[in-house]
């Protein structure tokens, strides 16, 4: 791959992450669509978007649907995530490791303006390992809780009946967290962020440029090169 | 009666020459003309024994009431403007066959000053004009009286004509109805002195009578002539006769049940009242025909305050079926305006302070799942979704007329009966189900600290998350910048 002033393009998604990462844009958006107007249902805009998808119990339908979406993206990730790093070889590159304590306490300083460099990151930087786990420890949260209010009566069975507020609350909280924290630090990170804006396109195109990927991802630009390969896709793609 | 003294001639000059009428020219002479003129001719007619003898032998008093003509509304004329043949030096002597023909005679000088076109803007003249001209003879003063003339609605003129009136009506006799019903036609005159309707006279209600016609009305039953009465009240109390027009009542007379209430079962007949302030009498009146629900009301922790302790503030019928426009209960409208009724009260701190009772009841019932979807459902325009199903509201769980206090009570059984109230709606609920509601009380370390704690922890978390983030975005951008 070549592209004007000699910056290679490189692989760094295959088609199964772009379409992961498609599919988990689209479904958030409607579960943010449809649950945020029930959070906040008094205000004047919640009720005209209640409105629009056709009541209250349209859209609690509609929440329910792509609730079951994402659950199934949720498992999926996990169970296909789990096999191919225990039982295919995957590079479990989203693990967090004390390089990502280093990393983080080396940037720390280069805020500071301790030292002139800032933390050398691998395939995925410590923000980004951050914001994983943070959302997929939510997204479990969310589901959990999310079941409970939508089969009060099976889980109160089970479980006492304060679980249901509970898991509202829960359920309520942690969306805003998700939310506020994909659309200030993710937006921030992959489109704002000078070093990639207007927009960091490899998770859509697969492909990141080597100038790019030696700035943002300066140690695995190098072991790639070690590698002698600029081509050879990285070793977590599974497809 | 003749009487001729020269005072009375000189003042008599002088009131001629000051003009016809006296009562323009008051203030004139040291003591008025009229005054003079009508004292001369009380000199006879002050005293009470004297009487004009008719043709056919019936009499008139010839007696003025002095005090009484003052008050009148006549009171600036002279006997003179009225009866103009008549001065201090002419009384012609006059025959007539009877006291009718005297009084038709007399009442045409009414007419001198009030010419038809005029009084007949009101309908009672009106009629008795059209009467006139198929021969009957109009009496002003049958009802307006002959030297205390007032207006009709000022008093004494209504009370002339409930004199007219009440010469039958205040005898025991009875009105029967086709099927054979009868109704009392007696009326007792204190009835209506006492109540609001003590100003205005029989014919204001029950406008196709006067002292001139008696229309005999025929009616099929006595429930079809209570029901025709309704009539009467619109013409002055329309706004109440337009709700009634539309609540449940009239739709079950439109639909053929006679035993339907109308205006009168409820407000009386001519002991009217219109019950506004008797908060028990109201509560009596419906009881008429709503025993069962009066029995659970009076076992309520409303009625038990209202029967025991005259309660002013307990919830009686009209505060929550109002009293004039009550619909159907089993509407839908009247089912998701429950929470807006008990909220009249149970969110007034004035109210509720009084019994310590928490006004927090209707703001925790809207910020949950049932009180947000009900308020959602009401803004939707359901012509275009379609008729959205029930919403659990107050009564669902408190249930209506038998409302128990909630503090104090047995909380096993109330927890019992409240899964089976969840379960009419939750089929399968477990005795855990009513826990997930936390009964009205907002979450604290004493209620559902687990929620409250989780509250607190997002609560802090939230703002703290997003300006760390904020932050490391500023900071990001500004190491960038200074690192070029």
């Amino acid at each position: 791959m070549e592209e004007k002033g000699g910056n290679q393009h490189i692989r760094r998604f295959g088609p199964y992450r772009i379409v992961e990462h498609l599919a988990l844009i689209v479904i958030f958006l409607v579960l943010a669509m449809t649950g945020l107007p029930q959070k906040f249902y008094h205000l004047g805009i919640s009720q005209s978007v209640i409105v629009i998808l056709g009541g209250i119990d349209n859209l609690r339908l509609l929440h329910h649907l792509s609730a079951m979406l994402f659950i199934g993206l949720a498992a999926e990730h996990v169970i296909v995530n789990f096999v191919g790093v225990t039982f295919m070889d995957w590079e479990p590159s989203m693990l967090v490791t004390l390089k990502d304590a280093q990393d983080s306490f080396q940037n720390v300083r280069y805020y500071l303006g301790l030292t002139h460099e800032p933390a050398g990151c691998g395939r995925y930087t410590y923000k980004e390992k951050g914001i994983y786990w943070f959302v997929l420890i939510g997204s479990v949260q969310m589901i959990i809780t999310g079941l409970v209010l939508w089969f009060p009566v099976a889980f109160t069975r089970y479980l006492p009946g304060i679980f249901v507020p509970l898991s509202k609350m829960v359920h309520t909280s942690e969306a805003m967290l998700i939310f506020m924290l994909v659309v200030t630090w993710h937006i921030y990170d992959s489109m704002l962020n000078p070093d990639v804006f207007p927009i960091n396109k490899s998770i859509f195109t697969g492909y990141i440029g080597t100038r790019q990927m030696k700035r943002l991802h300066p140690m695995e630009s190098a072991t790639l090169r070690e590698e002698g390969s600029a081509d050879q896709v990285d070793r977590s793609i599974p497809v | 009666m003749k009487r001729s003294k020269g005072i009375v001639a000189a003042a008599l000059v002088l009131s001629l020459a000051i003009g016809p009428a006296c009562g323009v020219n008051q203030g004139f002479a040291q003591e008025e003309p009229c005054a003079v003129l009508n004292r001369e001719c009380l000199a006879c007619h002050g005293r009470d024994d004297a009487v004009k003898k008719f043709a056919d032998g019936s009499v008139v008093k010839t007696y003025i009431d002095s005090q009484s003509f003052a008050k009148s509304v006549h009171a600036s004329l002279s006997c003179h403007d009225c009866h103009q043949d008549f001065t201090v030096t002419s009384h012609p002597e006059r025959s007539f066959r009877s006291r009718l023909q005297y009084r038709t005679v007399e009442s045409r000088r009414c007419r001198q000053c009030h010419p038809d076109d005029v009084i007949g803007a009101r309908s009672i003249h009106e009629t008795l004009l059209r009467k006139e001209k198929s021969g009957e003879a109009i009496i002003c003063t049958n009802c307006h009286s002959a030297h205390m003339m007032s207006r009709v609605g000022a008093g004494s003129a209504a009370k002339s004509e409930t004199k007219h009136c009440l010469a039958c009506h205040s005898r025991e006799k009875v009105k029967k109805f086709v099927n054979g019903e009868t109704v009392s036609t007696f009326v007792t005159p204190g009835d209506i002195l006492n109540s609001p309707h003590k100003d205005i006279g029989c014919t204001d209600c029950h406008s196709d009578f006067s002292s001139a016609r008696h229309p005999d009305n025929r009616y099929g039953s006595e429930r079809e002539y209570r029901h025709s009465s309704a009539g009467m009240c619109r013409r002055c109390h329309y706004d109440k006769y337009a709700m009634v027009a539309e609540n449940i009542h009239n739709a079950m007379l439109s639909a053929g049940r006679l035993d339907a209430p109308t205006c009168v079962d409820c407000h009386g007949t001519h002991s009217i009242s219109s019950l506004g302030n008797d908060r028990l009498s109201i509560v009596r009146k419906c009881a008429a025909c709503h025993k069962e629900v009066y029995s659970a009301y009076s076992r309520s922790v409303h009625g038990g305050a209202l029967f025991n302790g005259n309660n002013r503030d307990v919830a009686i019928c009209t505060d929550c079926h109002t009293s004039h426009n009550m619909q159907a209960i089993s509407s839908i409208d009247f089912h998701d305006d429950i929470p807006d009724r008990c909220s009249n009260c149970h969110s007034n701190p004035v109210i509720m302070g009084k019994y310590g009772l928490s006004t927090d009841v209707v703001k925790t019932y809207l910020s949950d799942f049932h009180g947000m979807t009900l308020s959602l459902y009401r803004k939707e325009t359901w012509k275009h979704y379609g008729p959205p199903p029930a919403m659990a509201v107050c009564t669902d769980c408190h249930g209506t007329h038998d409302i128990a206090r909630v503090s104090g009570s047995d909380i096993g059984q109330m927890k019992i009966k409240l899964m089976k109230r969840c379960a009419s709606c939750h089929p399968g609920a477990s005795e855990n189900f009513p826990d997930a509601w936390l009964s009205h009380y907002r979450p604290s370390f004493g209620v559902a600290p687990m929620v409250f704690i989780t509250e607190q922890f997002y609560r802090i978390m939230l703002p703290l998350t997003i300006t760390g983030i904020l932050f490391l975005v500023l900071l990001d951008i500004w190491r960038y910048f200074r690192s070029r």
